[in-house]
């Protein structure tokens, strides 16, 4: 087993990455290996599907399972190796299908077809011990003593940011909204990878690439939410419970969420947020149902704590998912991409068994006093007000836009962002999304300008709306977005958040502050590339980078 | 040595460590669970601040130590003499894994077999858990009966359900305590106090291997529980039972392993009679030598789960350890004769 793909990879004894029996977050290395062999197929699939797409005879199918299998390698995603076994097996059977469109495509363009290598002529062993045996060659490292460690973190830096792609893009398609130049796109990194390339240069530019792609996944995702929960608006979301029966819903998923909502109409069941989902209260279409009560608890560290005193039945619908523990492992659902061995899975939308179990418990005894939060700040509201922000800037009542978000995670080092966001001064407006929101969304930052001072715009992926603000803002000011009174205070965990990096990156987003530590697969030299280059900075002192913002400002 | 948590709300939680203990292996073995998550001093969920007392880290990543003085993780802090640590978090947040006790009444009694009863009881709803039956298949109950020093445990042969229905397969033991109780005075609707779910037989879902359950006597009714949760879940995992008894009038009606057989079609079935009748056409020996016969011909080894009498689980345990099984791939439950 070999994996540094996350934050809070193990990096012990000067090594980074997690290689024993068991990785930090808990997927064991045969789960591990089984990940690095759907991938390597995957790969396969997609030296196919860019040919396809050239000659414009894409497998829509063959696409979606791209995308559905890779966001089951994402970190606290899916340790099921039975479920790996599966993927396995079926990415043979598309290989195989897409072997023979392509051979007949080609026949059709009059083109040879060519003879392709590597991942797409794998074939996998049908038993376990077979396919561990075979997981050499799939593996993040593989060929490192020749490519040097450089070239390593740069595939891994691509295949990564790819990842977050694919869940995004997932999480639009099972909405409806699905783009020809995403699956193309997508492909394309896959068959670029398949190469196993050596150019710095080139992987470089395939990483950027991929952050303009997730740039038009972004975009994508957002028109799938709005274009069916309507354009968020401003909420207040209790954060305290009220009498009755419960069921939490965690994740990023709000086609689920809606499915929820929809099997628990009118039963007496209140249905809460947790975690990424909080930012669902702000979509109307959600918000319209009564018993969408509220949100409970707080990031997804917390869980095992969290869902052990929650009252009723839980669903994961995409990461992140922790070790179940014993007190609520017969009341938690998996679902999507989700999976754990033994955790009941979630098939056809069915939601029948969360229904009776959160019917058989006995929910929250009482109504808490009221606590609550305001949610639904994304890019359609804020620009709303652009003509008062703007005015507030020209006056010097806002003197600072600081973009504090991210993921959230355990280690210590993320009180960070908390101390940023609590020193942060009072004449300046705070933006927050992702789970590390969570860090200080229960504070009070009061008003500023006649506005919120904290405004949640959303999930990690609703980077898009952050976008469109700062773009507009840069417009109101005729100036680039590097230019503005913003400074991006990003925190990372996983995957998603390296693609939403590379699309900062893409765009020249410049003096991006990312945090608690730097990926562990960026090498000295490329790390190198990321400040000299991009101006990426490494977190210091909270204090004293919220001065550094401000003074290159004033600069 | 003693090492003393205090937590954010300034209770004070006090437990001994053993020397080369860590703090959260101790902690846990106190029965307090204050939040971790990969007990390998990488993930920072444990972290703390020791505000008096020498210790040592061992290996952990640096980005998860908390910094500043007496920072630690206490899944990697190891006391030299008593410790007092500060932990991040409330006493509500450090878990007591409190073994529920709750009232439960008969709903219905028959017989299993020769000399067996099949108890089914069925909870009283509970403030804190509703009417969840809730325990991990595998796991038993102490049943208590209300008004009497009698206490006994007995394995689940059902599922966790959300209706709060309990099924136990209990021997009949002559002249025992429970025995005479549930044979001569017990009537649907009576009362008993249940405390669990308890135990760790249960199956390891994360192994790849193929499973032997061996089962004697109402050492079925958790082997029965596992192979029902198999059949819930659709598990594909190879499977063979080991079903042993003394006499065929003992074993459980053909129906109950027809059905798993007709619902879980990789399981393989092979029932033992140590004492059988002329009639018996199946294996005629012990569970350990039906396992004996069952492991000469495996192509790879099994975990192998086995509950039942004393005797019966060191003679099938003798015969695992004998075929070269390894101890982490033997599960063992005992039960009274």
């Amino acid at each position: 087993m070999f994996c540094f793909q996350c934050e809070q990879t193990s990096r012990v004894d000067g090594v980074a990455g997690c290689h024993s029996a068991k990785g930090v977050c808990g997927k064991d290395e045969t789960t591990a290996d089984l990940q690095d062999v759907l991938i390597y197929q995957i790969k396969g699939l997609g030296q196919y599907s860019a040919r396809l797409h050239k000659l414009g005879q894409p497998d829509r199918a063959a696409d979606s399972f791209i995308m559905y299998g890779l966001f089951t390698t994402l970190t606290n995603v899916n340790f099921n190796r039975a479920v790996f076994m599966e993927l396995s097996a079926e990415a043979a059977r598309i290989r195989d299908r897409l072997r023979g469109a392509y051979e007949a495509a080609s026949a059709k363009a009059g083109e040879a077809p060519e003879q392709l290598a590597g991942p797409a002529r794998f074939e996998p062993s049908e038993t376990l011990p077979g396919l561990l045996a075979q997981a050499n060659v799939a593996s993040v490292r593989a060929g490192a003593e020749v490519v040097g460690e450089d070239v390593v973190g740069l595939r891994a830096l691509v295949l990564y940011g790819l990842k977050g792609v694919a869940a995004y893009a997932h999480h639009a398609e099972v909405l409806g909204r699905a783009k020809n130049e995403i699956y193309a796109g997508i492909a394309h990194a896959l068959d670029f990878l398949a190469t196993d390339p050596v150019d710095i240069t080139a992987l470089l530019e395939e990483a950027l690439a991929l952050g303009h792609l997730n740039y038009a996944v972004m975009e994508t995702l957002d028109a799938a939410n709005t274009g069916n929960f309507g354009t968020p608006a401003p909420t207040s979301v209790r954060t305290t419970p009220v009498a009755g029966k419960a069921i939490l819903v965690s994740g990023h998923d709000l086609r689920d969420l809606h499915n929820i909502l929809e099997a628990t109409k009118d039963k007496g069941i209140s249905v809460y947020t947790h975690g990424e989902m909080l930012p669902a209260h702000g979509y109307p279409k959600l918000h319209a149902y009564p018993h969408l009560a509220g949100n409970y608890g707080g990031a997804w560290q917390n869980q095992q704590t969290e869902f052990a005193a929650f009252p009723g039945p839980i669903v994961m619908t995409s990461n992140c998912l922790i070790e179940p523990q014993a007190g609520y492992r017969n009341r938690i659902f998996t679902a999507g991409p989700v999976g754990w061995p033994g955790i009941r899975h979630i098939k056809n939308d069915d939601y029948a068994q969360v229904v009776q179990a959160a019917l058989a418990m006995p929910g929250f005894a009482e109504t808490a006093p009221e606590q609550s939060i305001l949610v639904g700040f994304a890019r359609d509201t804020v620009l709303s007000v652009a003509g008062t922000v703007v005015d507030a800037v020209k006056s010097g009542a806002i003197k600072h836009f600081f973009l504090i978000g991210g993921c959230d995670g355990a280690a210590p080092g993320r009180n960070y962002y908390t101390d940023f966001a609590d020193h942060a001064p009072k004449d300046t407006m705070v933006l927050t999304l992702g789970c590390g929101k969570y860090r200080f969304n229960s504070h009070d930052f009061g008003t500023i300008g006649g506005l919120p001072r904290l405004l949640d715009v959303g999930q990690c992926n609703d980077t898009y709306s952050a976008i469109q603000i700062a773009l507009a803002l840069a417009n109101a000011f005729e100036c680039g977005v590097n230019d503005l009174p913003l400074s991006l205070v990003v925190s990372w965990f996983e995957q998603k958040a390296a693609a939403v990096l590379l699309t900062l990156l893409a765009l020249g987003v410049r003096n991006v502050r990312l945090g608690p530590s730097l990926p562990a697969f960026l090498t000295p030299t490329l790390l190198n590339v990321l400040v000299e280059k991009f101006g990426v900075l490494p977190i210091t002192t909270a204090d004293a980078d919220i001065a550094a913002s401000l003074n290159r400002q004033a600069a | 040595m003693v090492v003393t948590l205090v937590t954010r709300d300034a209770v004070r939680l006090e437990f001994p460590c053993a020397p080369g203990q860590d703090v959260m292996a101790a902690a846990e073995a106190a029965g307090l669970y204050p939040p971790s998550m990969c007990h390998e001093g990488s993930c920072g969920l444990c972290q703390a601040r020791v505000v008096d007392g020498a210790y040592e880290m061992g290996r952990h990543s640096e980005s998860a130590l908390p910094a500043g003085p007496g920072g630690v993780l206490l899944c990697r802090c190891l006391p030299h003499g008593d410790l007092t640590v500060e932990l991040p978090c409330t006493d509500a947040q450090v878990g007591r894994h409190k073994v529920p006790v709750r009232e439960a009444a008969i709903e219905a009694m028959g017989p299993a077999g020769a000399g067996a009863v099949a108890l089914t009881l069925r909870l009283k709803p509970d403030a804190e858990r509703g009417m969840a039956a809730d325990f991990i298949p595998g796991q038993y109950m102490e049943l208590t009966i209300p008004g009497m020093e009698i206490r006994r445990a007995y394995s689940l042969a059902n599922l966790p359900n959300w209706d709060g229905r309990l099924d136990f397969i209990i021997r009949l033991v002559p002249g025992g305590a429970f025995s005479t109780w549930l044979s001569e005075r017990a009537a649907v609707g009576d009362a008993l106090n249940v405390r669990g779910p308890l135990g760790h037989f249960v199956l390891d879902e994360a192994s790849p291997r193929p499973r032997c359950l061996v089962g004697g006597g109402c050492g079925m009714a958790p082997i029965l529980s596992m192979l029902r949760h198999m059949v819930d879940f659709q598990d594909p995992q190879p499977v063979h039972l080991i079903y042993g008894a003394n006499r065929e009038e003992e074993l459980l009606p053909e129906e109950e392993i027809a059905a798993l057989r007709a619902s879980l079609p990789q399981l393989g079935v092979m029932l033992s009679v140590w004492h059988p009748g002329p009639g018996w056409g199946g294996f005629a020996g012990t569970a350990a030598q039906a396992l004996e016969a069952y492991l000469a011909n495996a192509a790879e080894t099994p975990d192998i789960y086995v509950c039942g009498p004393p005797k019966m689980l060191d003679a099938v345990t003798a015969v695992a350890r004998a075929r070269g099984v390894p101890e982490g791939q033997i599960f063992a439950e005992r039960v009274q004769s």
